[in-house]
């Protein structure tokens, strides 16, 4: 038979309201984005993505307003060559990227603090064929608010219509609509 | 960075081999398990683990080494508490704490906090012990087998906690999870084999906001999990008739492809991880004090892994036992 320890039951109590204050214990499905001026310069979904020159791991000059000219969309993709990061970037390579042929890939380390780290860590981790943007003294991190998966997915108008940390699914439908003419 | 994905390793060091006593003689148990010895009415164990990152393997199964000037670290303290329930039932509560320690070139971090807790709730399929010192017929090969449920509780800090501001703050995994576990264990003096086996899912949550910025709902499902641990242990009696004991363990590690509203999502990749373990304990003649140190090294193999860090870890532990 089993009987109640109220020892045991108290330390369950106690731990329950220890961590009561954690959200991820009651989750909520509430959409809080705050809403933004259309047409603004920011880095939120729906504003416009003020431009940027980077270098990328070659040293060649990374201009977006460039890149926006020539491209029908610029994805940017945060990565510091870790574990999740490599997935993503294999999952955009390989499942992403051949359906966009129009659509600039962005790759931006913001850890390694330099082009020759860079370019050590796209060769080792097996993205010599991408073009990785050394973020040296992180200014399109802070510009784009970024993070470990963030993505960011800028129209040809210069809007950002993407925001957040990486799901292919979500990717595809926002190139998708973003594509449409 | 690599911190999401380790938080799988939270909730009580699951992947060390703690299962270095036997379990319905002296206590132990293994993985998500906490085990009470059969004539124990409650256990205390603390333990204290670091942890030390050595690259990764990466989608394909290759291995691969983290940026030059990198270090990452974690430091680990768990305390766990287990109650006899009734003859043959027993529940456990492990509650860790986490420090993280990161530095790249560029970016460097120390944070902390609670990790995710985990009860557990087990059920012994037999009376007696069935530890022996000498076969004399079938019935003394009869192993312990026990059953057991583990509830993960999300009491971390996850990337979709509202808490965490950088992919470095995480404690935790962020999603409830509901473990069924198995343990057969037999001990013939002085040796003893254990297998622990976990089959575990993810309850499909909600999400609002990431590393502290909201986004457009979604829900989100981490993939169903199995673990797997073998353990081979040696236990030495002393002349005061304390004990000794020296186990090895090789434990697997797989996560499956999670989903995102409902449909499997490449961003939330399979897992997988396999290492080995090595422990030595000391117990007290009466086997109420037990003293533990091991060690689980990831094995860096080509194919031992996916999508996962390879780690060392040192684990130092006590546990008391109150019969």
């Amino acid at each position: 038979m089993l009987s109640v320890n109220f020892k045991w039951l108290c330390i369950l109590i106690s731990v329950f309201f220890l961590s009561a204050c954690n959200e991820d214990l009651i989750p909520s499905d509430k959409d809080e984005r705050l809403s933004v001026e259309e047409g603004s310069i920011g880095n939120q979904v729906g504003q416009i993505a003020a431009d940027f020159t980077a270098q990328d791991s070659l040293e060649n000059e990374i201009v977006l307003s460039d890149e926006l000219a020539s491209n029908d969309a610029v994805v940017i993709y945060f990565t510091m060559w870790c574990p999740l990061c490599d997935s993503h970037m294999t999952s955009m390579r390989q499942n992403v990227k051949p359906q966009f042929p129009s659509v600039r890939f962005l790759m931006v380390d913001y850890v390694t603090g330099s082009i020759a780290q860079s370019r050590a860590g796209q060769l080792s981790n097996g993205y010599a064929s991408e073009t990785i943007i050394s973020d040296i003294g992180r200014p399109l991190f802070e510009q784009f608010d970024g993070n470990m998966a963030v993505t960011i997915v800028i129209d040809s108008s210069g809007e950002i219509v993407m925001n957040e940390s990486y799901k292919q699914s979500k990717l595809l439908s926002v190139l998708n609509l973003a594509l449409q003419p | 960075m690599k911190k999401v994905l380790i938080s799988l390793l939270f909730s009580g060091s699951l992947l060390l081999p703690l299962n270095t006593l036997a379990a319905s003689c002296c206590g132990g148990g293994s993985a998500s398990s906490l085990i009470l010895p059969k004539m124990a009415d409650s256990m205390f164990d603390y333990s204290f683990s670091y942890e030390k990152y050595d690259g990764f393997w990466n989608v394909d199964g290759d291995h691969i080494d983290d940026p030059e000037g990198s270090s990452f670290e974690q430091y680990r303290s768990n305390f766990a508490y287990a109650n006899r329930l009734g003859y043959r039932w027993q529940a456990s509560i492990q509650v860790p704490y986490v420090w993280n320690k990161n530095i790249y070139p560029e970016k460097e971090s120390a944070t902390n906090g609670l990790g995710d807790t985990v009860l557990g709730l087990w059920y012994e399929s037999f009376d007696d012990v069935k530890c022996v010192w000498k076969v004399t017929g079938w019935k003394s090969l009869e192993p312990a087998i026990y059953f057991g449920t583990s509830l993960t509780l999300p009491t971390g800090k996850s990337m979709y906690s509202g808490d965490v501001t950088q992919d470095n703050d995480v404690t935790g995994r962020g999603s409830y999870r509901l473990d069924a576990n198995l343990l057969i264990d037999k001990t013939i003096y002085p040796w003893s084999l254990s297998w622990a086996l976990s089959y575990g899912m993810h309850i499909e949550r909600p999400v609002n906001e990431e590393f502290g910025r909201t986004v457009e709902p979604y829900d989100l499902q981490l993939g169903d999990r199995i673990s797997n641990g073998i353990t081979f242990g040696y236990t030495h009696f002393l002349e005061s008739l304390s004990t000794v004991t020296v186990s090895a363990s090789v434990n697997d590690l797989r996560e499956g492809e999670g989903k995102i509203n409902g449909l499997k999502d490449a961003s939330l990749p399979s897992i997988k991880k396999q290492s080995v373990g090595l422990s030595l304990s000391y117990s007290t003649p009466i086997m109420d004090w037990v003293y533990k140190v091991s060690l689980n090294h990831a094995l860096q193999g080509d194919g031992r892994g996916e999508n996962f860090p390879t780690t060392d870890i040192v684990n130092l532990g006590v546990t008391y036992v109150i019969r």
